[in-house]
């Protein structure tokens, strides 16, 4: 990628030097690279094939019956697609709340904007583990918010150890990946353009839906796709507050690999999240194009 | 994250294994937290205060599996040398030659070993028993339960946590949940257990308590739960008795952890010498005074008191689990929980 950005004209004398000095400089991250990502990565893909053995035992051997195994089992298909479903929700989630935020932030200026802008990403300071056990806390059966629900003469559901928490703790932990991405992503977004579609005789509904929100699209896209990937990925916050009744992908990886010791099928497992990262990398630059085209 | 940390830990462990490579460092491995801070008082500072040229390192990780992930992982040059794990981990790790046998040769001890601490198949041996018990919290259990069927007491309903395979307590629940249902051989069908069990989902707070079992009991989040003997005794006492141990009639869930020899371990001789130390009836008497744990040596003489907060004083009230069969069905076990008994309490 970085080759782009350097001038070779070709034939001249200088130019193969450039080009040695390109190659140069680009070894050694590329070196980094294919030993520190590509051939584990490689190792992964190889580890997939491999037979388990009852009790934790891996066989050397070439058998698709990991990948056929997991396409066939209903479990497995129900993990799945609770993968995505679960964290897809979660993108929306936190896409909704985070919108909001990041408009007033894009809007305000000076200090008070600097001063927002750190408050958004305070949270990023303290580690998802402790921000996971301060929801734990809340959201316990006699913890504040089911207390203030019974206050006001409800029945408050569980929102603990179940998909309802798992929902909520990672909304509130991807927030400020999503609010940074969406700011990223408002440069477009020109307050004269607004004034125009008022001054036009838009209302404030009308401004949003046909300007605001066309205008944003790629701060919005940018910022889906890295709460998406997060939240497929996370496995913390999952196994913390999940209660061992939400089976996703990322915990089901961790199960496998460390406590059920089946390191082949940790490793397909791993490999079909990395197959949801290409689909997700695929739909997201599509959508820049249509924007673009 | 964790990984992360384990491989911080396991280059440090590179760099203390190169320096004190006089190969009269030992390394264990064996479990982190309250088992480390215990075993290093009870048996590592007795063995180094009587070999004063040995220096014993304790090399902690949270659970067996990850144990024997490390020991694969340097399988081509190891830097363990004894590895206190899980019987049915030690199996896997005995199969993919990671041990070398412990027998006589190595330690004189071996022969006074009771009989299921010499598991066929397993390289290692035996060095701790526990037992799998009911917990519960004394503020909200006034009168100590006396059976397993205690857990379901409907007046517990959602107050309960109950650690799910995977886990081997939850492994170890579904062979006496198989037994109260009337179950006959859990090596051939525990679906009697699995039924049984699934009349308790819909109760369940949680099936995976966390950092472990003993913290959520004693600070009053659930009332009852299952756990180890050893680590409930010594959170017994820590909590000011918020936490109750109680040891169910019908009998215990049996446990054991194994010592094993690292095959080509760099320590050579000197980890011969600590394995033999940990299984003699003195280390054994020690760390079951200090943790609850029943010797695995028949010569062991244990304290009065410590007698009765272990399994050692009736070893015949224990239910017996053939971990090397178990292990034969424990991806089946872990199946039936997903399918049957975890999407009730959904």
């Amino acid at each position: 990628m970085t080759t782009a950005t350097f001038d070779l004209p070709v034939g001249s004398q200088k130019s193969t030097s450039a080009a040695g000095i390109a190659i140069a400089l680009l070894l050694p991250i590329a070196l980094v690279n294919a030993i520190g990502f590509i051939l584990p990565v490689l190792n992964l893909a190889r580890m997939s094939f491999n037979e388990a053995l009852p009790g934790g035992g891996i066989a050397d051997a070439f058998t698709v019956a990991n990948w056929t195994g997991l396409l066939q089992d209903g479990f497995y298909i129900e993990l799945i697609t609770n993968s995505i479903v679960v964290s897809l929700g979660i993108t929306l989630a936190t896409l909704l709340v985070s919108y909001p935020i990041a408009l007033y932030l894009h809007r305000a200026s000076g200090a008070w904007r600097t001063f927002l802008t750190v408050l958004v990403i305070s949270p990023l300071l303290t580690s998802a583990v402790v921000r996971t056990y301060g929801w734990i806390a809340l959201l316990a059966d006699q913890g504040p918010v089911a207390n203030a629900i019974a206050a006001m003469g409800f029945q408050p559901p569980r929102m603990m150890f179940n998909t309802t928490g798992v929902v909520i703790g990672l909304t509130e932990i991807l927030m400020p990946y999503m609010i940074l991405s969406l700011m990223a992503g408002f440069g477009r977004l020109d307050p004269k353009v607004e004034e125009a579609a008022r001054t036009l005789g838009a209302t404030p509904f009308r401004t949003f839906r046909r300007v605001i929100l066309p205008l944003t699209v790629p701060g919005i896209a940018l910022g889906c796709l890295l709460c998406f990937v997060l939240a497929i990925s996370s496995f913390i916050t999952p196994k913390l507050m999940g209660g061992g009744r939400v089976f996703l992908l990322a915990t089901e990886i961790y199960d496998q690999a460390i406590v059920t010791l089946n390191w082949p099928l940790a490793a397909t497992l791993s490999m079909l999240v990395l197959i949801i990262f290409g689909a997700a990398l695929a739909v997201y630059s599509r959508i820049l194009r249509m924007i673009e085209g | 994250m964790m990984f992360a940390r384990l491989s911080i830990a396991v280059s440090a462990l590179t760099i203390a294994a190169v320096s004190g490579a006089s190969a009269e460092t030992v390394t264990l491995t064996a479990y982190s937290g309250i088992f480390q801070d215990h075993y290093t008082k009870a048996v590592i500072e007795p063995f180094m205060k009587k070999y004063p040229d040995i220096t014993v390192q304790f090399y902690g990780m949270p659970n067996s599996a990850q144990m024997l992930g490390t020991l694969r992982a340097q399988k081509s040059s190891p830097q363990i040398d004894v590895a206190i794990l899980d019987v049915s981990v030690a199996k896997a790790g005995t199969d993919e030659g990671l041990f070398d046998k412990v027998d006589e040769s190595v330690s004189p001890n071996v022969k006074d070993l009771y009989p299921n601490a010499r598991p066929e198949g397993v390289a290692g041996v035996g060095v701790t028993f526990d037992n799998l018990v009911v917990i519960y919290n004394t503020d909200q259990v006034k009168n100590a339960p006396k059976s397993w069927n205690a857990l379901w007491d409907k007046q517990y309903e959602g107050k309960l946590i109950i650690p799910a395979v995977p886990d081997i307590q939850g492994t170890t629940f579904t062979i006496i949940s198989n037994k109260l249902a009337g179950g006959t051989d859990y090596k051939s069908d525990v679906s009697a257990g699995i039924a049984k069990i699934g009349e308790l989902a819909p109760g369940v707070q949680t099936w995976e308590p966390k950092p472990d079992v003993y913290a959520p009991i004693a600070n009053g989040q659930a009332a009852m739960a299952i756990g180890w003997n050893a680590r409930a005794q010594i959170y017994s006492g820590t909590s000011g008795g918020k936490l109750g141990v109680a040891l169910p009639e019908e009998g215990r869930g049996f446990q054991i952890n194994t010592i094993n020899l690292v095959k080509n371990a760099p320590a050579g001789d000197a980890a011969k010498k600590f394995i033999d130390y940990a299984l003699s009836p003195e280390a054994q008497a020690a760390f079951t005074s200090e943790m609850f744990y029943a010797p695995t040596n028949s010569k062991t003489v244990v304290a009065e008191d410590a007698l009765k907060r272990t399994a050692a004083d009736d070893m015949d009230k224990m239910i017996d689990i053939d971990w090397l069969a178990v292990a034969k069905i424990r991806d089946s076990i872990t199946d039936q929980w997903r399918r049957r008994i975890i999407p009730l309490s959904r």
